[in-house]
């Protein structure tokens, strides 16, 4: 019996997999109260109060959808949470607007052109919000089973036993739906519906049926009666597709499935213009509304000249979304050119652009982001470490003081402490150098570096070349 | 007679014959695109599907109403979900006197099943006792016509893991077949070289 539950226990746990934490993963929203103001810390986001309200305000002017093409610029020295405040937009906006996050050099590829990269990229930040009659499957799961092969490769294949109250239907799982089925953490239990067509999968919650299975149950469990009737059934619903989405189901015969793999290749401007007709259409029609969503490029100054008069003309479209960029440099050259231009972008885009800084953060909040990294990662500090460690991110960066919480909460385990220390948090200073050590210790060394005969001379030919 | 009925003889119809079947295309004027195939030694509608194209891509699909459903050769769609080959699957089949339906894959014997006419909602209900299986079956054939459905109608047999539910043909309905196979054999059949199989095959 108790084997029995061991194995049970074990198996869940197989299924469910483990969230991991990335470096803004604490971050919920931007931290603004009902008039747009900036609560100091909030919702994971500390300080650059002003920053923050503008990004409020950019908020507003997104939700309202009747401006097109504007563009914000986020300007900060580096580790001053630009990133951040875009991932807490993001947030902030919820989940049906869309939201593309990309890195100006994501743009270059082999597959594709710069401008078809980019174009993709607004097309994925514009929603269009339209009512379908689709096919769902709703009911509670019965059984789920998933079979791996054995050596590990190659395609798993699963059976979905669904019922209702008055049927029961085994279903045939593809890998795809494996894979959603595991992240939306699915089991026997559960009632839940999925959209034939796109393969979306929702949990509506735990059947009243198996309300005593667990004496514990999270507090955001929700019980629901098993549905009654067919298992399949038609149901007008709305959803939000980008536009990005239409273009890829139309560009080929095998419509969404492209959507899965990913590899979308380039698409034809007619199909394009085709799409765009037909929302136009729909939208007359009263069956469509568009939801300009923001795309968010990040180390903007990776574009290079060509994007950038592209981005331009694309602004003065009225189907185009509102654009985040963010950057840490100052006045550089523009890629592809020999000119220098503040933040590596052309003076005619800045124009075009509301500049936000970010400042440097103080010691207080440098305080106050170590202490939620430390609750984020799971990491208990005694206050005098924490002093210190702010002390480090004040001398070196935000970065590295984040990188030595769990470090420096690895060697505290190791002696094993509950709390990290002062003791740790030096150990793991000295175990790992930050940028400034490393640049001190490369130049007293340099000479037993490898290549060090290369002189500044020959340096200097070869850039030229 | 009917709407129905004159809405298919206003329909731009074509037709081709293929052996004993006679396989006409009417293109509606609400936009539609419906086929029928009709054996002509018998005059019973063996197949009949409509044109249906999805909302965000122009992926041509058959809607199979009456008739075996299209074989799936193309397995692609094997990403997402889809019932396993064991589970019930329906398929209509019209005869001279009755409209049939076909489900097969159904291991439980007889008297585990009910069928009835529900009348609000224009449909048989299929109902297992042992909770395995329910269906709702639409009857188009006789909600274009309004003709309401009643349950002395219904009756159902058991065979080889299929069950094989009849529904009577009511008199209107039998009226309207015969005035549409009347018009049916008026039209011309193209040859069938010439324009080549506008059937979904």
């Amino acid at each position: 019996m108790a084997a029995a539950a061991a194995a049970k226990i074990a198996e869940v746990r197989e299924t469910t997999r483990v969230e991991r934490i990335g470096a803004h993963s604490h971050i919920r929203g931007l931290g603004l109260d009902d008039s747009l103001e900036a609560r100091h810390v909030s919702q994971g986001m500390v300080g650059q109060v002003s920053a923050r309200r503008a990004v409020g305000i950019v908020l507003q002017m997104v939700r309202d959808g009747r401006i097109a093409g504007r563009a914000v610029l986020l300007a900060g020295q580096p580790g001053t949470g630009k990133t951040a405040i875009a991932t807490a937009l993001a947030h902030a906006l919820g989940q049906d607007t869309p939201f593309t996050s990309m890195a100006g050099s994501e743009i270059y590829s082999l597959e594709m052109s710069k401008t078809e990269a980019l174009t993709q990229a607004i097309r994925k930040s514009i929603g269009v919000r339209i009512k379908e009659e689709s096919e769902i499957i709703e009911g509670e799961v019965v059984d789920l089973s998933i079979e791996r092969p054995a050596t590990g490769v190659g395609t798993k294949v699963g059976k979905l036993i669904l019922k209702t109250t008055d049927m029961e239907t085994v279903y045939d799982l593809g890998g795809k739906m494996i894979d959603s089925i595991l992240k939306e953490k699915v089991q026997s239990g559960d009632v839940i519906t999925i959209d034939k067509a796109t393969g979306k999968i929702t949990r509506l919650g735990r059947s009243f049926a198996r309300a005593r299975d667990y004496d514990a149950t999270g507090q955001q469990t929700r019980f629901v009666q098993c549905p009654e009737g067919e298992l399949q059934k038609r149901k007008e619903v709305v959803h939000t597709v980008t536009l990005h989405e239409i273009d890829v189901i139309n560009s080929r015969t095998h419509g969404f499935l492209a959507l899965f793999s990913g590899d979308t290749g380039e698409i034809k401007p007619e199909v394009r213009e085709q799409i765009n007709g037909k929302v136009a259409e729909w939208r007359e029609e009263g069956k469509a509304e568009i939801i300009p969503g923001v795309l968010f490029i990040d180390e903007v100054h990776m574009l290079d000249i060509e994007c950038f008069s592209f981005l331009n003309r694309a602004l003065e479209n009225e189907m185009s979304p509102i654009v985040i960029m963010a950057t840490n440099r100052g006045i550089t050259k523009i890629r592809g050119t020999t000119y220098k231009s503040p933040h590596g972008i052309p003076l005619d885009l800045l124009d075009r652009t509301i500049i936000v800084p970010t400042q440097p953060y103080d010691e207080k909040e440098l305080k106050e982001i170590l202490n939620i990294r430390c609750e984020e990662e799971d990491c208990q500090m005694s206050d005098n470490a924490l002093v210190v460690l702010t002390r480090i991110c004040k001398e070196t960066s935000l970065r590295y003081g984040m990188q030595l919480i769990m470090t420096s909460s690895l060697i505290a385990r190791k002696r094993k402490a509950h709390e990290v220390d002062v003791e740790d948090i030096k150990r793991a200073y000295q175990l790992f150098f930050d940028e400034g050590r490393s640049v001190q210790f490369l130049k007293e060394y340099q000479q037993e570096f490898m290549f060090n005969e290369i002189d500044e001379k020959d340096d200097m030919e070869m850039e030229t070349i | 007679m009917t709407d129905w009925l004159s809405l298919l003889k206003t329909a731009k119809k074509s037709s081709i014959i293929d052996k004993n079947l006679k396989k006409v295309r009417y293109e509606l004027n609400t936009g539609q695109e419906l086929v029928e195939e009709y054996n002509m030694d018998t005059g019973v509608l063996t197949r009949r599907a409509w044109k249906c194209t999805g909302q965000f891509s122009n992926q041509e699909k058959w809607d199979i109403e009456i008739g075996e459903p299209e074989p799936n050769y193309d397995s692609k769609g094997d990403d997402v979900i889809r019932e396993s080959s064991g589970q019930p699957t329906v398929s209509r089949r019209n005869t001279k006197t009755n409209l049939e339906w076909r489900i097969r894959n159904l291991p439980y014997p007889v008297n585990t099943y009910t069928v009835t006419a529900d009348t609000d909602e224009h449909c048989l209900v299929v109902r297992t006792s042992n909770k395995k299986y329910f269906k709702k079956l639409p009857i188009p054939d006789l909600s274009r016509l309004n003709i309401m459905l009643e349950q002395a109608n219904v009756s159902f047999t058991h065979k080889f893991n299929t069950l094989i539910i009849a529904y009577q043909k009511p008199k209107q309905l039998l009226d309207f077949e015969r005035a549409l196979y009347e018009e049916i054999k008026n039209i011309e059949p193209q040859n069938q070289d010439a324009i080549g199989s506008n059937f979904c095959n």
